[in-house]
């Protein structure tokens, strides 16, 4: 999928990262994860913690005390916006008021500084043990463009109408359907038809994000999260129906809609991915199991099949100095089921099988590239705590915390401000049925508001969580040499 | 800790409890609580349900079988036991003939000798156990480790916790340990948690003996006046050696406890020795190349000294209730970089 231009493009950009590397040594760490998933709490949850020295006994250099001061740099690239980590952190720690941060809007991106004790001559001399995090935050949706880079417009608009022919899409899809059924892709180009077409494809995709169908192979992800290209024509395509009437000829409707789709390609996508995601180091792929688990087998499917597609973008395999010099590979991924702490810790070995089951393809394929893989059930943010429930004789395994204002379970719907046990079913021991949709209807996970911080927000306390030091320590753990 | 105030209704049923649900009985439905018998947890190491994998068992060492030689000496044993009784009885008998203070002097001294006799003897046994302990948790830690499994793991560490509670030394690792005792970690890396935080700062100690008992050796093999002396003296410093690694990490072990080890160990080299050739090489380019040129008897010593590292890193192998997972095992190399710096750490006081 990659061209020759783009390939030397790599190259340079990983030769001076690996110049730069020698007096400043940074690792680019990518978090991936799909809308909703969880990239900005995590984010802001590992800054908070690597900067106040929080509690993370299983990240080795800072359990052991070899870190020896955090701080964030002043933003590198000044084209980007800066993370906004403080707005978020007011945001989670705001006493009554505090709530999850907003969905991420746009692209940000953050520098973090660890200054540690090296223990290699080279590394005292050279840079003395300096090492610097590169963060990217952005919108999930836009993951989704990521396949797109290798397919054509023909291709694309073959497959996003077979996808919606069939399942649970077909019921949405059918007003936008109807609406297809009466274009003419000979038709002279209109530029008003084109939009109206890209209005009902818009509100198509929107429907099936919606929390009771969750689904979310769902592009391209601009039309879901426009960003800074709302009314852009760079967004005013949809398929067409190209098996009825194979092409249209020069100034057609068909032809505008794959000049535009080819635009999107190259004018949003490719700088997206060739400037954010071209040159990792260490991937975090955070997947919202669980909201799929809820929402039913379809979605669990759909996630899968939409995660395998973006992973499959990612250059992965193990670190040789040759690689190091001329094309940057991921050569270690922690997949995280996050947001754990919506289920009691007796489960979380299943909701790792479950993950592990849902992205066997995407791990197969790294771990046969030679990268180091792991699979935890991790939460940054850890909201509830937990309790066993004793009830007509059985123990049931609870969690409990204050559950969003709206959501509910049975007929319960609860008010946001009081406190909870809620058991949310039982996870399978297997996770094939799960992932057949056996179980839908005897799970339901809800969402928590974030923990009420204690007034002694001092240093050496960060917030609870779940195991995310261990995904740290899998993944910059080995790099205070 | 603010009880539930609200939801009174929160406690109902669902219908799905009243009738058997098809099939998938083991699904339990989900449901809110506003519960007045809640029991709120402190997490402790989560329960596995992982596939079973098979334990791991210890290296295997030679055992020998020797039901008969057992019974042999069994009946020597009590045979002689019955016969310095008989002998003992008789004499005080006699004693108390001859005059009655005699006698009585007599019991008093053979009280005291029997009670001494049992004191060594319990403590023996104590010491048995005690490696013993070091020994299954070394399994059940290894086992824990390959396959992530609960209950192992909560062995070990009480088992860890019993071994190590009142000693000076190990009191900021204990209390470190309890520190995350409340959070969610997975079994496995409760164990290398614990070696981080308990077991390796008692490595440094460890290593600091085995160097000075291998500098020992190499001195006073250079300097004996006799062949026959040196083997005596290397005997005695690496018993000595043995004794106080397994007594650093929790073992107490008595004379019979000390040439168990002593076994063990021969065992364990004989196990591993295959992998050390590297170090085999060093050896004999130390022993009879660079020192044997400078002086025999000093090339001699430099052997005995690198042998005692080995015997001394084989039982830090033995006795060191955790496996090597989380922090590196020390290299026979490092080892002998400390024996190096002989003059500056011999002349401190122990």
């Amino acid at each position: 999928m990659t061209g020759l231009f783009d390939e030397a493009r790599m190259a340079f950009g990983s030769l001076s990262d690996a110049a730069t590397g020698l007096t400043h040594p940074t690792i680019r760490l990518g978090v991936t994860g799909l809308s909703r998933a969880g990239k900005t709490v995590f984010i802001t949850a590992l800054i908070h913690d690597l900067l106040h020295g929080a509690r993370l006994p299983l990240f080795t250099p800072m359990a052991t005390g070899r870190i020896a001061r955090a701080y964030l740099e002043p933003q590198p690239d000044d084209r980007l916006p800066r993370f906004a980590y403080e707005e978020h952190l007011a945001a989670l720690t705001a006493g009554d008021e505090r709530h999850w941060p907003q969905s991420t809007r746009r692209l940000s991106q953050l520098r973090l500084t660890l200054e540690y004790e090296p223990t290699r001559f080279f590394a005292r001399h050279t840079h003395g043990g300096r090492l610097s995090i590169d963060i990217v935050d952005y919108p999930g949706e836009w993951l989704l463009d990521l396949p797109l880079l290798a397919l054509s417009y023909e291709a694309w608009s073959t497959a996003t109408l077979a996808a919606n022919r069939k399942g649970p899409r077909k019921q949405f899809a059918a007003e936008w359907h109807a609406h297809l059924g009466t274009l003419d892709v000979a038709a002279p180009a209109d530029e008003a038809v084109a939009a109206e077409a890209a209005r009902m494809f818009t509100a198509y995709l929107a429907r099936c994000r919606a929390d009771d169908v969750s689904l979310s192979s769902l592009p391209p992800g601009r039309f879901l999260m426009p960003g800074d290209l709302d009314g852009s024509p760079l967004l005013t395509f949809a398929p067409l129906d190209l098996e009825a009437k194979p092409s249209g000829g020069r100034g057609s409707l068909h032809a505008l809609m794959r000049r535009r789709y080819d635009s999107y390609v190259a004018h949003v996508v490719r700088p997206f991915f060739f400037d954010h995601f071209a040159r990792l180091d260490r991937q975090i792929v955070l997947v919202d199991v669980l909201t799929a688990l809820n929402a039913g087998s379809e979605a669990l499917t759909d996630l899968s099949a939409a995660l395998t597609g973006v992973l499959e973008c990612f250059r992965v395999g193990t670190r040789s100095w040759a690689s190091q010099l001329f094309g940057r590979r991921i050569d270690a991924i922690v997949f995280a089921a996050s947001k754990a702490d919506l289920l009691h810790h007796s489960s979380h070995d299943r909701l790792e099988a479950i993950l592990e089951a849902l992205l066997a393809d995407a791990a197969e394929r790294a771990q046969f590239s030679g990268a180091r893989i792991d699979a935890v059930a991790m939460s940054a943010i850890r909201a509830t705590r937990e309790a066993v429930i004793r009830q007509k004789g059985e123990d049931l395994a609870c969690i409990a915390g204050v559950p969003e204002k709206g959501e509910r379970i049975g007929k319960e719907v609860f008010d946001g401000m009081s406190e909870a046990a809620i058991f949310p079913g039982d996870l399978p021991e297997d996770p094939g049925p799960a992932l057949a949709g056996e179980f839908e209807g005897h799970l339901k996970f809800v969402r928590f508001r974030p923990p009420p911080m204690k007034d002694d927000l001092s240093p050496h306390r960060g917030f609870p969580h779940i195991r995310l030091d261990r995904a740290l320590e899998f993944l910059i753990g080995d790099a205070f040499r | 800790m603010t009880k539930v105030p609200r939801q009174p209704r929160a406690f109902r049923l669902n219908p799905e409890d009243e009738k058997p649900p098809a099939q998938k009985s083991k699904a339990r439905k989900p449901r809110s609580l506003a519960a007045p018998r809640i029991e709120w947890q402190e997490e402790t190491a989560s329960e596995t349900q992982g596939p079973a994998r098979p334990p791991v068992r210890p290296a295997p060492l030679a055992r020998p079988r020797r039901r008969w030689g057992i019974l042999l000496a069994a009946g020597l044993a009590g045979f002689l036991a019955l016969a310095a009784g008989h002998w003992a009885y008789g004499l005080i008998e006699t004693f108390f003939a001859r005059a009655p203070w005699l006698g009585w002097t007599a019991t008093g001294l053979l009280a005291v000798a029997g009670f001494a006799a049992l004191s060594i003897t319990l403590r023996e046994v104590v010491g048995l156990a005690r490696l013993r302990t070091l020994e299954r948790l070394q399994t059940d830690a290894a086992h824990a480790l390959a396959s992530d499994d609960a209950a192992a793991s909560g062995r070990v560490l009480e088992g860890l916790k019993s071994l190590y509670a009142g000693r000076p030394d190990t009191a900021w690792g204990l209390s470190r340990l309890n520190e995350h005792a409340g959070d969610i970690i997975d079994p496995a890396d409760r164990v290398r948690l614990a070696e981080r935080d308990l077991v390796a700062p008692l490595d440094e100690e460890a290593r600091r003996i085995i160097a000075r008992s291998a500098r020992r050796v190499t001195l006073l093999t250079a300097v004996a006046p006799h062949a026959a002396l040196d083997i005596v003296f290397v005997a005695a410093l690496n018993l000595r050696m043995l004794r106080q690694l397994a007594e650093l990490y929790g073992g107490r072990p008595g004379t019979i406890g000390t040439v168990r080890l002593a076994r063990m160990v021969i065992g364990h080299l004989a196990v591993t020795g295959g992998l050390a050739l590297s170090d085999t090489l060093v050896q004999q380019l130390i022993g009879k190349g660079l020192a044997g040129r400078l002086s025999a008897r000093f090339g001699e010593g430099a052997v005995n000294g690198i042998l005692t590292a080995r015997i001394g890193r084989a039982a830090l192998d033995l006795t060191r209730p955790l496996p090597f997972a989380a922090t590196p095992p020390p290299a026979l190399v490092d080892l002998m970089r400390e024996v190096a710096t002989i003059a500056a750490a011999d002349q401190a006081p122990e």
